[in-house]
């Protein structure tokens, strides 16, 4: 059993995680869309289709076609997330993989986790960011890269299991509490802010 | 010094929590600090101050937030920048809230979450309005607006008197006796608004208009008792005074029985009726509320006005009104109008729902205390103005024609400023046929 505990823990974390974002996914649909009484101008649903989909084109948002060095940073820390995140549900069924697969999954964290590091590193050193940010930003920050760093070093036996096991439960405990919790409210942002674009016939 | 906001202030500002909507929550929690929203917003781009970011401005009335009304920020407020109302932190609200945001919505559609950066901002102007913080001139203009029916506090003969020349005007014009600017008439299709600079410093886009009612044979009127289609209660995020002016037009539609009302050529007034006032009414309203914009596209559309874009041979381009544009849908009827009306049509680049804001919007012109910034702000759309190439500039909106004549002067661009009632009128053609039509 002593050998186990740390996956337990793992476990309960993980729980603990998901009732959190459950929490606050189920807080949101209770308090339900703002009110209007205005006459809507277009289709609010095909408002949110859209701002899930072709609002979300690098073509679309400044913040993507402005930025690209640090959007594209940004989406492959991303994609580096939910692969660690699928890993480790994976790791759950004690799923092995292939030598060319680890090292496929090592070179790419690598490379995302680097650019989780690089955002890092410019909230730190650009003012403008650094005026804008909290604690919660760098440490919400270091945790996920350190989950990755941890996954890609698990996935080739390079750390024991207990340190990748801790890592993970440090991050779960966090994400309900700090700026992570945006894995729920990303979602709800984009519906909210096409449901207001689609009733108002801007996104048509 | 200590501090000068009272306890009573601050419940007052923090009912803005009370009652808190899924939307208002996903804004209050989503912002991921990341920046880039900076280079969308024409503060920032005009100032280059990096405090005067959307984020930033996310930021402040989300720290009051997680403050008072979370788990962690009342626990560990260094970690998630929670912080307490006082005087340091109202200031710098009212700064970047009312001085520094024009609440035209852009960095909206650019932010990387795809947070509703103006509705923060006018939450975050309503918990200031609780606290009595609105910054005095912009109160101001609410206040003649609550007292006296207009927000220039014109007065009702003054008003009379104006309409009645612009009626001989017209006739002139036309030479037509029976072209009206008809006053207090029931039971009439529309009931037409004006922004209350018209009757005070652009009558002429008032006698456009109504010469359009004329040619299309529109049934309408004007109220002498509410014709203001403003609402600056709107920029100050009062919703009590908002609502005060918006149920006077609303009582005045059922008093003149009126089957819809047509919002004149402004922006935040189309906005604050069309869209907010039936919130701030609570209730849904019983007939349709439609911009000029929209009907003088319809009468082009139906045929009912003629044309001649050979009329108007000057290069033209198009300033689009944040609260029409971005946060009102009509996007190409002012389009449509212009391809039917002026020779050579230039759009600004960028334009539509990506366009900048020119500086005036968010209750701007009122606050004099912001004119250096907003005549910074101003500069970013001179230069888009410039790069057309167009000596006149149509705009479907009376706060953008003042900040726009203003950035004409400021930056010598020798254009002209016309609303589109002014150009439609300026294109109409009318031969015999037409008049015998109109004048049967």
């Amino acid at each position: 059993m002593i050998m186990i505990w740390y996956k337990i823990l793992l476990l309960a974390t993980l729980g603990i995680c998901a009732l959190g974002c459950i929490n606050i996914l189920f807080s949101l649909i209770k308090k339900g869309n703002a009110k209007d009484y205005a006459k809507p101008a277009g289709n609010p649903l095909k408002g949110v289709a859209y701002s899930m989909t072709g609002a979300m084109s690098p073509k679309r948002k400044e913040s993507a076609y402005l930025h690209l060095p640090t959007y594209s940073a940004g989406l492959l820390y991303h994609f580096g997330t939910f692969l660690c995140l699928f890993l480790l549900i994976l790791s759950f069924f004690s799923i092995s993989y292939s030598n060319f697969l680890k090292v496929a999954f090592l070179g790419f964290i690598a490379l995302t986790s680097l650019s989780g590091f690089g955002i890092l590193i410019k909230r730190m050193v650009k003012s403008g960011l650094r005026s804008l940010s909290n604690p919660d930003d760098y440490i919400s920050n270091f945790l996920v890269t350190i989950f990755q760093i941890a996954t890609a070093l698990v996935v080739m036996n390079w750390i024991p299991d207990m340190a990748y096991c801790l890592i993970v439960s440090l991050l779960l405990l966090y994400i309900p509490v700090g700026k992570l919790r945006h894995i729920v409210y990303f979602f709800a942002a984009r519906y909210h802010l096409g449901w207001f674009y689609g009733y108002r016939g801007v996104w048509k | 010094m200590g501090n000068t906001i009272t306890d009573q202030q601050i419940t007052k500002g923090l009912t803005v929590f009370d009652n808190i909507d899924g939307k208002l929550l996903t804004a209050l929690n989503s912002c991921v600090h990341c920046g880039l929203c900076a280079t969308s917003c024409p503060v920032f781009l005009a100032t280059k101050d990096e405090k005067l970011t959307p984020a930033h401005k996310v930021d402040l009335v989300a720290s009051i937030y997680k403050k008072y009304c979370t788990f962690s920020g009342k626990l560990f407020p260094g970690l998630v920048s929670a912080k307490a109302i006082d005087d340091e932190l109202v200031e710098e609200m009212v700064d970047q809230l009312f001085g520094a945001c024009t609440m035209c919505g852009r960095c909206n559609i650019h932010c990387s979450i795809g947070v509703d950066i103006e509705y923060l901002v006018r939450t975050g102007r309503t918990m200031l309005a609780n606290m009595d913080k609105v910054p005095s001139t912009l109160q101001s203009t609410v206040d003649s607006a609550l007292n006296t029916g207009n927000n220039m506090a014109i007065p009702t003969e003054e008003f009379v008197d104006t309409l009645e020349w612009l009626e001989e005007d017209l006739q002139d014009d036309l030479e037509d006796e029976t072209a009206k600017i008809p006053l207090n008439e029931i039971e009439k299709k529309y009931l037409y608004t004006l922004n209350p600079r018209e009757p005070k410093f652009f009558p002429l886009s008032i006698s456009a208009m109504a010469k359009v009612f004329h040619v299309a044979k529109e049934s309408w009127t004007l109220s002498t008792k509410m014709y203001d289609v403003t609402n600056y209660a709107y920029f100050s995020g009062n919703p009590e005074h908002a609502k005060i002016i918006a149920k006077r037009l609303d009582d005045e539609m059922e008093e003149l029985k009126a089957e819809e009302c047509v919002l004149a050529e402004c922006g935040h007034g189309s906005r604050s009726f069309r869209w907010e006032a039936p919130n701030y009414l609570d209730k849904k309203l019983d007939y349709n509320v439609l911009t000029s914009v929209e009907l003088l596209a319809e009468y082009l559309r139906d045929g009912r006005i003629k044309t001649d874009p050979n009329l108007i041979e000057e290069v033209v381009t198009l300033h689009d009104p944040c609260n029409l544009v971005r946060g009102g849908g009509v996007i190409d009827e002012q389009r449509y109008i212009l391809s039917k009306t002026v020779k050579n049509f230039v759009e600004m680049t960028p334009h539509g729902t990506e366009s900048f804001c020119c500086g005036g919007g968010g209750g701007h012109l009122a606050m004099s205390e912001y004119n250096e910034r907003r005549m910074k702000m101003g500069e970013l759309k001179a230069e888009q103005i410039r790069k057309t190439g167009a000596t006149i500039v149509a705009t479907p909106c009376h706060n953008c024609v003042d900040q726009l004549i203003q950035i004409n002067h400021a930056f010598k661009l020798n254009v002209q400023i016309k609303t589109l009632a002014e150009i439609v009128a300026d294109s109409i053609v009318i031969n015999s046929e037409d008049k015998n039509r109109i004048q049967d």
